[in-house]
């Protein structure tokens, strides 16, 4: 065994130790369920003050030889000690699930549901506290079993992790705060903000054989098809739905700037710097998208074939999140860490 | 820096606005200091219990309104008015008793300031500071007494302290709702009794004092019937008191009544009118214990006044079963037991006695106590050298003058009226011939020291109630006694109690068998039926269980236990060992519980053999989607990963099958363990 390996063994018992206090890392699984392993229990600043009060008074009581003063004393000792049982009774039992992650775009706040399981049994003032966000205070019925959503600001485009939560009461007196940490490895798409007043959109020079979606262009009207699924809602053919005479989808003749929109990294000027096109990108996939009119994008390694609708703006909008723009630092690396 | 103490005091200031008190909180914060006041209310002046609990009702008004006017700004007095408030609180109470450093303007002033807290409190830090002097204040009480129903009176604050906990704690609906009064009563009633266990361990093991740290806050009032001046003649009618001044356990039978003189402060001066105590600095010595003397124990009820009391004559220095030493107490060369600070508290101590009705003193003695002021109450002295020429002898002398008291008209009175208020003596020898044992003891020793012989005043108890209940003795107030020493040559002082002459049935039967049926002692001891008495006895049978099982549970009472638990020679350390290991052995088992109840499940090995799986594809960009499950994860995989596809297959497969195969086998998971730890990419 080298030196250097043994050196390394009691560290790396010290810091499996503090990983398992802190959960710095996203290591738990599927479902928590907080035991006393991982549970931790300390006097609420009232709690201190409390305790205070009656080691006063256990003094006062003992020096003046007052048994009655000894009796109240302890007998709030033992309602202090009857709540710190309570506090991690509230806890203990408690099981998480990590059952979602949301998609927001840059510098709004991203949602992240968490399955709460009581366990059957009331669970009364239960704080959710994610890293650096408000946390939110639930109560749990013994039969419930509530999806609570958490919100994390997403400053910049990415991947954004929930991070560690603090799960933690102070019910039923508030003198003692129990708390345990869950870290799931919960992960939401924050997309770039769009530019805000970005230039019209760039006319539609899609050559043919780079539209997979052949005829997709919205020039002239050339015919009804039979709807099929999947097929963008602004080409319906509203009309003939209301009409009752089933649903169709419009074709069009594709031709000159009414073809399906190229929206490529490359075209964009230089003079920019990377997340200004990123966000002018998006923009134009949200522009196009309010259009109606399909849409390809190409970004450096990675080319979108021309689309529109839901599932098509989704894809273009994660890849514009996790575009790791040519020599510079990897934005994928510079994820939220929480 | 500054930058940092500033953003932390703008969220310090922030955060006291977002804690405010809320109606309910305030409302609850009221109950709970009413609580807490109300067993002061017979402690404290009229006005001061008034103000203190005006001031709550106040500031739980102003929340109600509140309420009322949900728009308006909240009610808010401004701190100045506190301090005023404090200052003039301070003043009154000094007008009040006189003094502010003592127990009792000391409670006083707490009880108010406590109010003046709550009128101004809106944070909910404000609510923590209330909460903890309300729960000081329930301590305070028992300073003046700690009778059951001191502490009858004290529960209902515990259980408001419970409830006002909860109601500052409430941060959500269901927590909002469990602060409603009636159902947080109850939460904190259930709390309270699930404490019970461990603050009964406390106060059976949790070890006391031997010595106070500092001292006893003193009382202003002295409140026992014996006074260190006596003065006959001047008191028209006696009011007796039937309150207990002292309980004795004797180890045998009690001696019979007329042996029963408990020894208080003895009077040498007299200046005419008036006999007072000298303060004998001298020690004395004690008799020596032989075959007649008794041992018992006497629980002492709180006094103000230095004197311990003891059988005469005392053998022995008090053994104080609770906290106290020797060193407190010493014996005067009068054969008085005289504490170095007067008894403020229910005392108890082991006592030897002798019961002798002599013991010897020097001749200096003797000298001090043949003062009389010359001219005063000259028709006695007169007498007294008459007596002194017809007997030579001094025995024949007291005899002569114990006859006269028997066989003259002298009635034994307790509303003797006022005679004579210059020279007492004679009025009462020679005009009313009315009067009480302070009567009869005053103007036996004035005769005697005309005639030349030393005497002296010994005031106590006589006498004592045998309650067979508790198989004790109880001394009352009305039990208070006066009678007279005299110093023989080659003898010393002898006890003659001239009371005995006029009116032996005091001695015998105590007072109510000596008085007429008009005197003014309390009516319900003379009326007392038969089953009235019983009931009396036995009341007082619980109080005198209750000193000694509860108020004077103590150092004592604890090592007592430990020694018939059979610990040899316990001490302090053997009690806060004990309490340790309790509590250490209730945590132990406590956790032990936990860690079954919480144990971890079973292993799902194809969960974590997935997962395994699933941290080493991760180096392949490989992460399952939150709503992929592991088959759905490892065919993409296998797609994604041609060269190790037919590994990813292969687990797949044995995953599906261990998981939703009809019967999974031992051999299936050996190989799923096999593959996931082959699997390299």
């Amino acid at each position: 065994m080298p030196a250097s390996r043994v050196a390394a063994l009691p560290l790396a018992g010290v810091e499996r130790a503090r990983e398992r206090f802190l959960r710095r890392r996203p290591s738990d699984g599927p479902a928590v369920t907080l035991a006393h392993a991982r549970i931790y229990i300390v006097p609420s600043r009232r709690g201190l003050a409390v305790i205070g009060t009656l080691a006063t008074m256990l003094v006062a009581s003992l020096n003046y030889g007052l048994a009655l003063g000894l009796v109240v004393t302890f007998l709030l000792t033992g309602l202090v000690s009857a709540a710190l049982l309570h506090t991690f009774r509230n806890l203990a039992g408690l099981t998480l699930r990590p059952s979602g992650a949301g998609e927001t775009f840059a510098g709004a706040r991203i949602a992240f549901t968490l399955g709460l399981d009581p366990g059957g049994r009331d669970r009364v003032a239960i704080e959710l506290a994610p890293r650096e966000s408000s946390p939110k205070v639930v109560d749990v019925a013994f039969d419930a079993v509530p999806a609570i959503t958490l919100e994390v600001d997403a400053p910049r485009r990415g991947r954004v992790a929930l991070g560690r939560v603090t799960v933690s009461s102070t019910w039923p007196l508030g003198l003692w705060r129990g708390w345990s940490y869950v870290h799931f490895p919960l992960e939401g798409i924050a997309y770039p903000a769009p530019e805000p007043g970005a230039p019209a959109l760039p006319p539609g020079t899609l050559a043919a054989d780079e539209a997979t979606l052949s005829g997709a262009g919205d020039a002239e009207l050339a015919g009804l098809r039979e709807y099929q699924r999947g097929d963008p809602m602004q080409r319906v053919a509203w009309k003939a739905v209301a009409r009752g005479r089933g649903w169709y989808t419009k074709e069009f003749e594709g031709a000159g700037g009414g073809g399906p929109v190229l929206l490529a990294y490359a075209s964009l000027p230089r003079t920019l710097d990377p997340e200004t096109r990123l966000a002018r990108l998006t923009a134009w996939v949200l522009a196009c998208e309010r259009a109606g009119r399909s849409y390809a994008l190409s970004l450096p390694g990675l080319k979108l074939p021309a689309g529109l609708g839901r599932e098509h703006r989704r894809e273009a909008l994660c890849a514009l999140a996790l575009f790791e723009p040519p020599g510079a630092t990897r934005p994928a690396d510079q994820r939220v860490r929480r | 820096m500054t930058a940092r103490a500033l953003s932390l005091f703008r969220r310090a200031a922030s955060r006291r606005d977002v804690d405010m008190l809320s109606p309910l909180q305030i409302r609850w914060l009221g109950i709970l200091l009413v609580c807490a006041q109300l067993p002061h209310a017979i402690n404290l002046p009229l006005w001061i219990a008034v103000f203190g609990v005006a001031l709550v009702v106040v500031r739980m008004r102003l929340a109600t309104r509140d309420t009322a006017r949900p728009g308006a700004a909240p009610a808010r007095i401004p701190s100045w008015a506190l301090v005023v408030f404090a200052v003039i609180t301070a003043f009154l109470v000094r007008a009040s008793y006189g003094y502010l450093v003592g127990r009792d303007p000391s409670v006083a002033f707490l009880f108010v300031l406590a109010g003046i807290k709550f009128l101004e409190s809106r944070t909910a830090r404000d609510g923590t500071l209330v909460l903890c002097l309300a729960a000081f204040l329930m301590v305070t009480p028992f300073l003046f007494g700690q009778s059951p129903f001191a502490l009858a009176a004290v529960v209902p604050a515990v259980l408001a302290f419970g409830g006002a906990l909860a109601a500052l704690a409430a941060r959500s609906p269901a927590s909002a709702a469990a602060a409603a009064p009636r159902r947080s009563l109850v939460a904190a009633g259930k709390l309270i009794v699930q404490g019970l266990p461990l603050a009964a361990l406390l106060f059976v093991l949790f070890p006391r004092l031997a010595m106070p740290l500092w001292g006893l806050p003193q009382a202003s009032r002295a409140t026992t019937g014996l006074s260190d001046t006596m003065s006959p003649g001047m008191i028209a009618e006696l009011t007796q008191e039937d309150t207990v001044a002292l309980r004795a356990d004797f180890d045998g039978p009690p001696p019979p009544a007329s042996l029963r003189y408990w020894r208080g402060p003895v009077m040498s001066r007299f200046d005419g009118r008036s006999w007072s105590a000298t303060l004998a600095r001298a020690e004395g010595s004690l008799v020596p214990y032989a075959g007649n003397g008794v041992a018992y124990t006497v629980t002492l009820e709180a006094n103000e006044s230095p004197w311990l009391f003891a059988l005469e004559l005392p053998a022995a220095l008090p053994r104080f079963t609770d906290a106290g030493t020797i060193a407190d107490v010493v014996l005067t060369s009068d054969q008085q037991l005289v504490a170095r600070r007067p008894i403020g508290q229910v005392r108890r101590y082991a006592q030897l006695s002798m019961l002798a009705d002599r013991h010897p003193a020097g001749p200096r003695a003797a000298t001090e106590n043949l003062r009389l002021p010359p001219g005063t109450n000259p028709r006695t002295q007169q007498l007294a050298r008459t007596l002194r020429e017809r007997h030579a002898d001094d025995r024949a002398l007291i005899q002569a003058v114990l006859a006269m008291f028997r066989d003259e008209d002298f009635t034994y009175t307790l509303a003797p009226g006022v005679v004579h208020p210059r020279d007492p003596v004679d009025g009462f020898l020679f005009d009313s011939r009315r009067g009480f044992c302070e009567h009869y003891a005053s103007a036996f020793a004035v005769l005697l020291r005309g005639a030349g012989i030393p005497a002296r005043i010994v005031t106590g108890y006589q006498g004592g109630e045998y309650n067979p209940a508790g198989n004790y003795l109880i001394v009352r107030q009305l039990d208070a006694h006066a009678w007279a020493e005299v110093w023989l040559p080659g003898q010393g002082w002898a006890r003659v109690d001239p009371t005995a002459a006029v009116a032996p049935e005091r001695i015998e039967r105590g007072l109510i068998g000596a008085v007429g049926a008009d005197e003014p002692v309390p009516g319900r001891l003379r009326d007392a039926s038969a089953l009235w008495a019983q009931v009396e006895l036995r009341w007082d049978a619980m109080n005198d269980f209750w000193n000694q099982r509860v108020v004077r549970f103590n150092a004592d009472s604890q090592l007592d236990l430990l020694e018939r638990l059979g610990v040899k020679e316990p001490d302090w350390r053997v009690l806060g060992l004990g309490l340790t290991a309790s509590l250490a052995a209730f945590f132990v088992a406590l956790s032990i519980y936990l860690g079954w109840k919480f144990r971890r499940p079973e292993r799902d090995w194809p969960a974590r053999l997935h997962q395994l799986a699933a941290n080493r594809l991760r180096k392949r960009g490989l992460v399952p989607g939150v709503a992929e499950g592991p088959v759905a994860f490892l065919d993409r995989a296998a797609e994604a990963c041609p060269d190790l596809a037919r590994q990813l297959r292969d687990i797949r497969g044995i995953y599906a099958a261990l998981r939703y195969g009809p019967q999974p086998t031992a051999t299936d998971l050996q190989r799923l363990k096999f593959l996931v730890n082959g699997l390299r990419p």
